[in-house]
């Protein structure tokens, strides 16, 4: 703040600093002394005011700070005011955006450039402002203005970036790089360009507009010089060049750069693709999508060239002395460039038609004998190992497990086993093992991790066990085995294996995740959400990784631990969208360019991103769920949220046309791809073949967009209006004695277009998603149809009810007397929806992938959702009642309506009793649950809990060779307790559910007396 | 194969792999975001065939005079690509642009004292401790301060240790 003192708006600085030192070191109440000290010497003093609004901001006082505020500007408005200078107005700015109150700090500005027209602090504050306003048009007519005022380049700069900014987010956008372009080549050709960054904008301008000749020339010219590193001109030239379709001089270009940097790929597949004259399109992600890199990988270079078979081997043939003399000149053996070169090479023969297989072959084995020790070394080459055949898969398998003793004890030995592996997994050899062959195989996996531990025996903690793969995949096969043969014993052994590498090293993110997962799908989710937290997921990682964890939480019974995480998310997310247009501020002030362009593109993103959009509507729904039994909680919760109008205008059609996905779905385990697919809870393929499960799962990756999810959203976005809107129905519907309108903005239309979305979102209309609650509630349509989406469907009921309270005509079809009401319909859905469920349920320790979530989300939604219509009913009729004056209306009104409810909580009290039975019984002692799921790992010989056999009774026994560190911490290792641990999760899930269910329970046994005393 | 080009925003949407080990701090945002608007050369990341995220380095240039000094903040690696020498390619990548594109005199960073993998690697690379600077990490851990001295520091004064172990409050920088 030092360069702040000085001019302060005339107040000498040692007045001024002890203000800013107490605000800085946090101490409000005596910044405020001081402020009001400092205001009875100077009363008119603008600066001091702005000092004051800060600190009173500070202190949470928002309204009082915004009156001070305004105090101020009405005070710089005024004539008499001499000092008007930049750190009043940037103190005054930093208040108004902390009230989020942009205009008036813009409009500030705004008088103050008009008063004192050339005063250039003050036309930066201005530009700054438009900047936090995403203002592109009035950035640009500001920078331009201070590029007239003093001539500066960076001036220019931030008016063309203004200029590309619009050209990104509205139509038109060729001729405002027409403008761009123009503005740049006058300067130029007076003032010549002195930033490297300037340069590339210039270039990228150009370049866009195909104008590659042109740049190229700039970039070979004087300027060219601006550019820091040599590599970086060549390949931005060998990009021009290639497009420009010069493609011989763009090769040599290439070549170039891959003499000075060997393992730069992208680079690589450039010179290739020049020298068979075609477009390389690599694999980039389009932004916010969804993309599988086996898959996106696969399909670069594949289009074919169209040069003659005779060329495109001559060609190949001097990329390969080109490749060849690369890898002579490296002495290192870490540079992989040139040996993956070579495959890549052998690739295109055979795309060329030259089937010469042992040579790509002999490539693919090249490699392996010199990388395949390394981690990554299989899926460097996973394109590549799709090309093969079953036989050449094979013979390259036994290739290279004949290269090197697999029993030797040697960090390079176990590096390509571990490779030999994942090789098989890459390619799926696993999914058609025999189920003996899959057991033999996680057990050989698990042994070899446990023989090589001593390699790691000298290890810092902190760093990564040698083969810590194995046991991943080990894991892996285990869960494979489950899903073939529903054996529980398999799903606890694969759980086992990742805990027991936890208990070595206890910080392998990997495990931990694959646990989440385990733990989940068991139905112990308190472990689940355990290891995701020692996960210590925090900032941007809340928006890439929460998928983890997130969809699970918000079909728990743990509101409370769900409603954190989604607090952490908002405030992360809420955070960076209000500070990032500072940020942009900062790359203009230090003259970075291209990030300026790319924060703003990149705030879009996260504002556009769909997680963002669900966790919104969620957030609300959570606080209803946490609040569903107080009607005065429930309202402050929807009149924080403008009764939940701003939800439902999130998911309209544009918004949800252009969301991004922002997910990292890259560490999820293969059988659940995606938060919304489970494989484990499908029957297996059998017939299935690899490549057919991949392709499902790169399906299933990439039309996440179009899928469930999307349909969720947009239906959840509705949920808080529709919970309001039933809310407010029933009591003007009740109120008789009240006049039509009381509630006059709220119209039956609005609820009817409301839930004809919400029918639409599960995919039917509204009349006929009426038939169909109509039949399910009659028993004459199986529930089991509509699983999936059946808690959608009880709360629809749910709101169909309180809209029809109101609604002057019946807005279910009632042939007769005795057809049901519409209270009638939603009491016999949640009766046989629950009741099913719970006949369905088998007990939920030995039944993974069980109905509790569904369980939970009925009770927590349709339920909750019905009681409050309830609640407000009686409420709407009993108070009323009690408070009549002499001679009024009837104390009993529409006692029909009153009886329908009495039903309805009848019906609600039996229902949640018999799930409150259900839990009690499934809470088995601890003892005896344990007994149950160990019996599952004491099978027979070939049954699961084979694994561990190889650790004999004490892993820890061997101590001389693991050395210290791995002894101590094996020494913990008890299989038994892992058991017993998710013996006790589980039961900490039912015991928070029933806790929520005793709770409802209570609330609707005193409605139902408060209704038998109106009605008696 | 690696293609090493500038760190971008997206890339924070990537790089889960490389944060979620326990060693490497997930910052704000505005912490990636200043590093790249102030010092967009100083932040690299390295990603694979498929554009996946194997590692990244980010640090920067300040100082005055002969404490000109570029400045690695964090360097780390997805645990796929360890032990390929991947970090030591990021660490010269930051010296170079240092030593040819700023003319810094050397290169500074911070290590836990307990970490010693890391702290052999970077005497390896040429690093040596130039001092100690007590509780530097939460108010608990000693940091090192390790230099390497580059061509402008001819007599290699940058990196001569200084005798004593400093507080973080004597540190010349954040």
């Amino acid at each position: 703040m030092a360069s702040k003192f000085g001019l302060a708006g005339g107040i000498p600085e040692r007045r001024v600093r002890p203000i800013w030192d107490a605000v800085d070191s946090r101490q409000f109440k005596a910044a405020l002394k001081l402020c009001t000290a400092l205001l009875a010497k100077h009363p008119t003093s603008p600066y001091v005011l702005a000092l004051k609004a800060l600190t009173l901001e500070r202190m949470g006082k928002a309204d009082e700070a915004l009156s001070v505020c305004l105090n101020a500007k009405e005070l710089l408005y005024s004539n008499n005011i001499f000092h008007f200078d930049d750190l009043t107005l940037s103190t005054l700015q930093i208040v108004f955006q902390r009230l989020e109150r942009l205009d008036l700090a813009t409009s500030c500005y705004e008088y103050a450039c008009t008063k004192y027209s050339n005063n250039l602090e003050l036309m930066m504050g201005l530009f700054n402002c438009y900047v936090r306003e995403y203002s592109y048009v009035k950035q640009q007519q500001t920078a331009i203005r201070m590029y007239k005022t003093v001539g500066e380049e960076r001036f220019l700069l931030w008016s063309v970036c203004s200029i590309l900014l619009q050209a990104y987010f509205s139509s038109g956008g060729e001729k405002l790089l027409a403008l761009a372009e123009a503005l740049l080549k006058k300067h130029i050709s007076s003032h010549s360009l002195h930033e490297p960054e300037a340069l590339a904008l210039y270039i990228s301008i150009l370049e866009q507009q195909a104008k590659y000749d042109a740049a190229l020339e700039i970039l070979s010219g004087d300027l060219g010089s601006l550019m820091g590193r040599e590599e970086d001109k060549l390949r931005t030239q060998g990009r021009l060049l290639t497009q420009a379709c010069n493609y011989v001089a763009a090769s040599e270009i290439y070549q170039k750069v891959l003499e000075s940097c060997p393992d730069d790929w992208e680079s690589f597949l450039h010179y290739l693709g020049c020298l068979l004259e075609r477009d390389v399109n690599l694999p980039k992600p389009a932004t916010g999508e969804h993309t599988c890199s086996s898959c996106s990988v696969g399909s670069a270079m594949l289009n074919k060239t169209s040069l003659s078979e005779e060329l495109v081997e001559s060609r190949l043939a001097s990329a390969l002395s080109f490749v060849e003399k690369l890898q002579k000149s490296d002495s290192g053996d870490f540079v992989r460039g040139p040996h993956l070169a070579i495959i890549e090479i052998e690739r295109q023969h055979r795309l060329n038609g030259k089937t010469n297989d042992r040579k790509f072959m002999e490539a693919l084995v090249n490699y392996f004998h010199r990388f395949g020790h390394l981690s990554c070394s299989s899926s460097d080459v996973e394109i590549y190992l799709h090309m093969l055949s079953n036989d050449e898969i094979t013979e390259l398998l036994d290739t290279v497990s004949r290269s090197f003793d697999a029993s030797s004890v040697s960090v390079k030995a176990l590096g390509l086993t571990v490779t030999t592996f994942k090789v098989q997994e890459l390619l799926g050899t696993f999914l058609s093992k025999s189920t003996a062959d899959l057991q033999r195989t996680a057990k050989g996996m698990f042994e070899t991790f446990y023989k090589n531990l001593p390699l790691s025996r000298d290890l810092d903690p902190q760093e990564s066990m040698h083969g810590e793969e194995l046991l991943s995949m080990a894991s892996s096969i285990l869960v494979q085995l489950f899903w073939r043969t529903r054996n529980l014993g398999y799903l606890l052994e694969a759980i086992l294996v990742l805990e027991f590498g936890l208990t070595v090293r206890k910080h392998v993110w990997q495990y931990k995740i694959t646990l989440v997962h385990l733990y989940t799908y068991l139905g112990a989710l308190p472990l689940a959400h355990q290891w995701y937290a020692s996960l210590e997921v925090k900032n941007i990682l809340l928006e890439s990784v929460s998928h983890h964890i997130l969809p699970q939480m918000l079909m728990s019974p743990f509101l409370q631990q769900t409603a954190s995480l989604v607090k952490d998310y908002l405030k992360f997310m809420d955070d960076h969208l209000k500070e990032s247009a500072d940020l942009t501020c900062l790359a203009y002030r230090h003259r970075t360019y291209s990030k300026v362009i790319e924060f703003v593109q990149f705030k879009d993103r996260l504002q556009r991103s769909m997680q963002y959009l669900a966790v919104k509507s969620d957030s609300v729904i959570l606080s209803l769920k946490q609040n569903s039994e107080s009607l005065e909680k429930v309202e402050s919760v929807l009149e924080n949220v403008n009764h939940g109008e701003g939800l439902v205008e999130l998911s309209n059609e544009d918004n949800m046309k252009h969301l991004t996905f922002n997910e990292d779905l890259e560490a999820r385990p293969w059988w659940t791809p995606t938060s919304s697919v489970n494989f484990l809870s499908e029957p297996v393929d059998e017939d299935s073949t690899p490549a057919c499960f991949r392709a499902k799962v790169c399906k299933h990756k990439s039309t996440e967009k179009d899928g469930p999810k999307m349909r969720d959203t947009e239906r959840k976005s509705l949920v808080p209006r529709l919970v309001y809107l039933s809310m407010h129905g029933c009591v003007s519907s009740l109120r008789e004695t009240e006049p039509n309108g009381a509630v006059s903005d709220i119209t039956v239309g609005e609820m009817r277009t409301l839930l004809e979305k919400y029918t639409r979102s599960i995919g039917y209309s509204m009349d006929d998603a009426l038939s169909m609650i109509l039949g399910m509630s009659s028993g004459k349509k199986s529930i089991k149809d509509f699983a999936p989406d059946i808690v959608s469907w009880m709360s629809f009921a749910v709101f169909i009810n309180a809209m029809n309270l109101w609604s002057n005509e019946s807005v279910i079809p009632r042939t007769d007397e005795s057809s049901p009401t519409s209270w009638q319909i939603v009491d016999n859905l949640v009766k046989v929806c629950i009741e099913e469920h719970l006949t369905d349920a088998n007990r939920i320790l030995t039944c993974p992938g069980n109905n509790i979530p569904l369980l939970v989300q009925m009770v927590t939604e349709p339920i909750s959702w019905h009681i409050i219509v309830i609640q407000s009913c009686i409420r709407a009729i009993a108070p009323q009642g009690k408070k009549k004056k002499k001679g009024g209306p009837s104390l009993r009104p529409n006692t029909p309506q009153l009886q329908g409810i009495q039903r309805s909580v009848q019906c609600l009290i039996d229902t949640l009793r018999s799930v409150q039975t259900w839990l009690s019984d499934q809470m088995s002692p601890e003892e005896h649950a344990l007994d149950i799921l160990l019996s599952h790992l004491q099978g027979t010989s070939d049954g699961p809990g084979q694994t561990f056999l190889v650790l004999g009774e004490n892993p820890a026994a061997h101590a001389s060779e693991l050395g210290d560190l791995i002894s101590k911490s094996l020494e913990t290792w008890s299989s038994t307790g892992v058991v017993r641990r998710i013996v006790g999760a589980e039961h900490e899930l039912l015991a928070e559910f029933k806790k929520m269910v005793d709770s409802k329970l209570k609330r609707l046994v005193s409605e139902l007396a408060s209704l038998s005393s109106v009605l008696h | 194969m690696t293609t090493i080009r500038r760190f971008c925003c997206d890339d924070l949407l990537r790089f889960a792999p490389v944060n979620l080990d326990h060693l490497t701090e997930t910052f704000n945002m505005s912490f990636y975001m200043t590093y790249m608007a102030r010092w967009p050369d100083y932040f690299h990341t390295a990603v694979n065939p498929g554009d996946r995220v194997m590692g990244y380095i980010m640090g920067k240039v300040e100082g005055q005079g002969e404490s000109w000094h570029g400045h690695v903040t964090a360097v780390s690696v997805a645990p796929e690509f360890r032990r390929q020498k991947l970090a030591k390619t990021l660490m010269h990548l930051l010296e170079e642009i240092s030593d040819k594109m700023d003319k810094a005199y050397f290169v500074d960073l911070f290590v836990r004292a307990s970490n010693m993998p890391a702290i052999r690697m970077y005497e390896k690379l040429g690093y040596v401790v130039y001092r100690r600077v007590l509780r530097y990490y939460s108010g608990e851990e000693d940091g090192l301060d390790m230099r390497k001295a580059l061509s402008q520091d001819v007599d290699k004064k940058s990196i001569i240790p200084l005798k004593r172990p400093i507080t973080p409050d004597e540190l010349e920088y954040d």
